[in-house]
């Protein structure tokens, strides 16, 4: 009976333990930052005034920006530093870089006071002293205050108290031990306060008592213990997957509605979805419309499966003629394109389009026909992608389609030819049924494998011309890493691809597959 | 076979169908074999896939190029790649297979989500966790770093190891290990004893498959590894053939070099693959 109180209040404490750290880092670097942006402030103030500055503090008078003589783009500053003035240089280890740059902004927006972004917790103020002078000054590094750890040793020790003393008695004070016992941990939150931990913890708190009157913790607690051997296993590759791809998915979620600006995350709610979805006020035939890339995506991978499948049955029929000569070295030389790595195949094929007198057009024109410019018209330089990706995913469908034409019993064929049924009712009514059941899952995995492919667009067409050849996954990277790091805009794009990929096997694949059922 | 033989056109016909379409299909192979031995920078000047001369300088060229700290640049990334590869293969053989084993033999709540979740990781693609994990990385200061880089591919190659070797434990028969239990056997130990050994071809399929997908990666490692120090070998092949300097006939010798082993690696191992792939996308 103690023991499960115990349990139980255990795992509400340790919840309870990482929402008041978490808030009491948040207070405490709050707090920090004031007190250090306010040293800044004052200091600044005084040596304006011409007080003394405190100890510790950095505060110099700097005078107006002067053109160099020498190099007209240049502009040096002069500083007030220990009783003369000397040029401010950067590079020289005493702030000088800081303070020019202070110097700078302050001409630019004004006075102001902010946190230096370095790790230190230092603080920059500047204000006016006099005409053309400013007083910056620079609050010393400060460390901040330490984890009370003995606070929170002691309200835990109330709360395990207060939980024990409530299964001593039993019955509903058992459910409200625990209750208070958590509780009890919110108490430095309120004296930090923090409002919204202290509310999370009681929360908490009436979540797990909640959770004991109904029994949840015992029948957990019990499933845990019974299948705590194929728990056990599952951990590695469990946490693992929990701190790689989950906290990722995660963040991306979450970072879908931030804006990133040079270095600084603003929130900016639903505005990243808001202007991809409308197309952020772009025609439709404009290449950064989602709308119109979306178009592109559908258009790429219907295109290519088709080809796939189609090259890859026909070529498999072709295959599977008993009479055929030759037919393992057939098949070893037709999956060549299946065993390169698909950045080089896609580099080839680049080599082969691009130019005049790339390999392609030589063989046009060796055919008496004119050169094509592949990557400056939409038409062709979309073509040059599905060539170089039917050409890479063709031998996967192929092999799939042999597979199932082998498992396709003779008799069925010698019964048919005896009751006289053409070859086309043959492969109606006989190879077109058995290839389904095969082709299906493989037309559903190609669809996937076709809408993520990145290295193909990426490397071929590259977007040319003007970007109208992108699919989404190309334009979500480019949004991050090309389009001065939006990464807001990519990892919103990057939500909606996976929303789109979400739908399509949970439905479209079900189409796809529907010859499963028969 | 009993099947009636036809007509001579068409047996012809068939062969001249299929000679055709395997020249289709060798065709750019063997222009990328003629590029990496015929002199020049250009990538065709003729359509021909016969070399007009022979030499040996793009190879050359390729294996003694130096970097700024005059070490020699193709063995420092084929250094990078086999380790980031080796690496990777270690972390998802040895983090899954005891997570395959428990899908493939005990029953528990939440078992099918779980093998869902493992199939449906290794259909997102590459971007989704690209943005993010950039991101993290960039603030844990890990871009550039094999470690980073190995923890990059890790989202991919656990949940396919553990899919791949689910499948090969399904196909162990159970008698051993049943056996063993009720020779009191825990089952840490039937694993470690009994199924571990029984497995081992499995693993080295596995294995060998992630290192292929590791070594064969390209747009992670060409955003995060940005220092001309910490190249793979995918993006050292792509650097030769930029926008603004292309030298074709080294990035033929390097294709060469860099696909040959995972080719080979293919070809013994591509009977377990299609079979692995179809299996995971029509079991639930």
């Amino acid at each position: 009976m103690i023991t499960r109180q115990l349990r139980d209040f255990g795992i509400g404490a340790l919840a309870a333990i990482l929402i008041a750290t978490c808030a009491f880092v948040a207070v405490r670097n709050r707090e920090l930052i004031a007190r250090q942006v306010e040293l800044a402030q004052r200091a600044a103030a005084t040596l304006a005034r011409d007080g003394v500055v405190e100890p510790g503090v950095r505060a110099v008078i700097v005078g107006p920006a002067e053109r160099s003589a020498k190099h007209r783009y240049l502009r040096h500053r002069k500083v007030f530093d220990g009783g003369s003035w000397r040029p401010l240089v950067a590079g020289n280890s005493r702030d000088d870089k800081l303070i020019y740059d202070a110097a700078n902004h302050f001409d630019r927006s004004g006075a102001f006071a902010a946190l230096i972004p370095d790790g230190d917790a230092r603080a920059v103020a500047a204000t006016p002293a006099g005409t053309d002078r400013i007083a910056i000054a620079i609050a010393p590094p400060a460390a901040p205050a330490p984890y009370p750890f003995l606070v929170m040793i002691g309200v835990l020790g109330l709360g395990i108290a207060l939980a024990a003393a409530g299964a001593l008695i039993g019955g509903r004070a058992a459910r409200a031990g625990t209750f208070a016992g958590i509780a009890a941990l919110a108490i430095p939150c309120v004296l930090w306060q923090s409002p919204i931990a202290a509310t999370a913890i009681v929360l908490v708190a009436a979540g797990v008592a909640l959770a004991q009157h109904a029994q949840l913790t015992d029948r957990i607690a019990r499933g845990l213990s019974r299948h705590r051997t194929a728990l056990g296993f599952l951990a590695p590759a469990a946490v693992s997957m929990a701190v790689l791809v989950a906290a990722p998915f995660a963040i991306g979620l979450i970072l879908g509605f931030y804006d990133h600006h040079q270095g600084t995350w603003t929130f900016v709610g639903l505005s990243n979805f808001v202007e991809i979805l409308s197309g952020g006020g772009r025609s439709l035939d404009d290449p950064l419309n989602f709308w119109f890339i979306l178009g592109v995506t559908v258009l790429w991978t219907a295109a290519n499966v088709l080809l796939h499948v189609t090259l890859g049955v026909v070529l498999a029929l072709l295959l599977s003629r008993t009479w055929l000569r030759g037919r393992a070295v057939f098949r070893t030389l037709f999956i060549l394109p299946w065993a390169i790595p698909n950045y080089i195949t896609a580099l080839i094929w680049k080599g082969m389009f691009v130019g005049e007198y790339g390999a392609v057009n030589s063989l046009l024109k060796s055919a008496g026909l004119d050169g094509v410019s592949w990557f400056s018209s939409w038409a062709t330089a979309f073509s040059t992608n599905v060539i170089t990706n039917t050409w890479l995913g063709f031998p996967f469908m192929m092999v799939v389609a042999l597979g199932a034409l082998e498992s396709i019993p003779r008799e069925l064929y010698e019964a048919a030819a005896v009751d006289g049924a053409r070859p086309w009712q043959r492969f109606w009514h006989i190879t077109l049924p058995h290839l389904r059941p095969a082709l299906g899952p493989a037309v559903a995995l190609g669809s996937i494998w076709t809408f993520n492919m990145f290295n193909v667009i990426y490397l071929v067409s590259a977007g040319e011309p003007g970007g109208t050849t992108n699919i989404l996954v190309t334009d979500a990277y480019r949004w991050a890493f090309e389009r001065g790091e939006r990464y807001g805009m990519a990892a919103a794009e990057g939500t909606i691809i996976f929303l789109i990929l979400l739908l399509w096997t949970v439905f479209g694949t079900r189409i796809v597959r529907r010859g499963d059922d028969a | 076979m009993k099947a009636r033989r036809p007509n001579l056109a068409v047996v012809v016909g068939v062969h001249v169908a299929l000679v055709a379409m395997v020249a289709v299909t060798l065709y750019p192979v063997l222009l990328v074999c003629k590029k990496a031995f015929e002199p020049g920078r250009q990538f065709a000047l003729s359509a021909s896939p016969v070399p007009r001369s022979v030499t040996l300088d793009h190879f050359h060229e390729l294996f003694t190029t130096r970097g700024g700290n005059g070490e020699l640049l193709f063995l420092r990334h084929a250094a990078n790649s086999i380790v980031v590869a080796l690496l990777t293969t270690i972390v998802g053989v040895v983090l899954s297979c005891t997570a395959a084993y428990a899908l493939s033999r005990f029953r528990f709540p939440g078992r099918k989500a779980g093998l869902t979740m493992f199939l449906v990781v290794q259909m997102f693609p590459a971007v989704l966790l690209l943005i993010p994990l950039y991101v993290v990385l960039n603030r844990l200061g890990l871009l550039n770093s094999v470690a980073g880089l190995v923890l990059v591919y890790s989202t991919t190659a656990i949940p396919f190891c553990v899919w791949t070797l689910k499948g090969y434990f399904d196909s162990l028969p159970r008698e051993l290990e049943e056996a063993a239990r009720i020779d009191g056997a825990s089952p840490w130990m039937i694993f470690r004893k009994i199924v571990l050994p029984l497995a081992r071809p499995g693993i080295a399929v596995t294995a060998l498959f992630s290192f292929m997908t590791a070594w064969n990666e390209f747009i992670m490692a060409s955003t995060f590894m940005t220092d001309q120090n910490r190249y793979t070998l995918p993006v050292l092949i792509q650097s030769t053939v930029t926008e603004y300097s292309a030298d074709w006939g080294l990035f033929a010798a390097g294709a060469i070099v860099t696909s040959i082993p995972v080719m080979i690696a293919f070809y013994v191992l591509q009977r377990f693959l299609v079979g692995g792939l179809t299996a995971g996308a029509v079991k639930g």
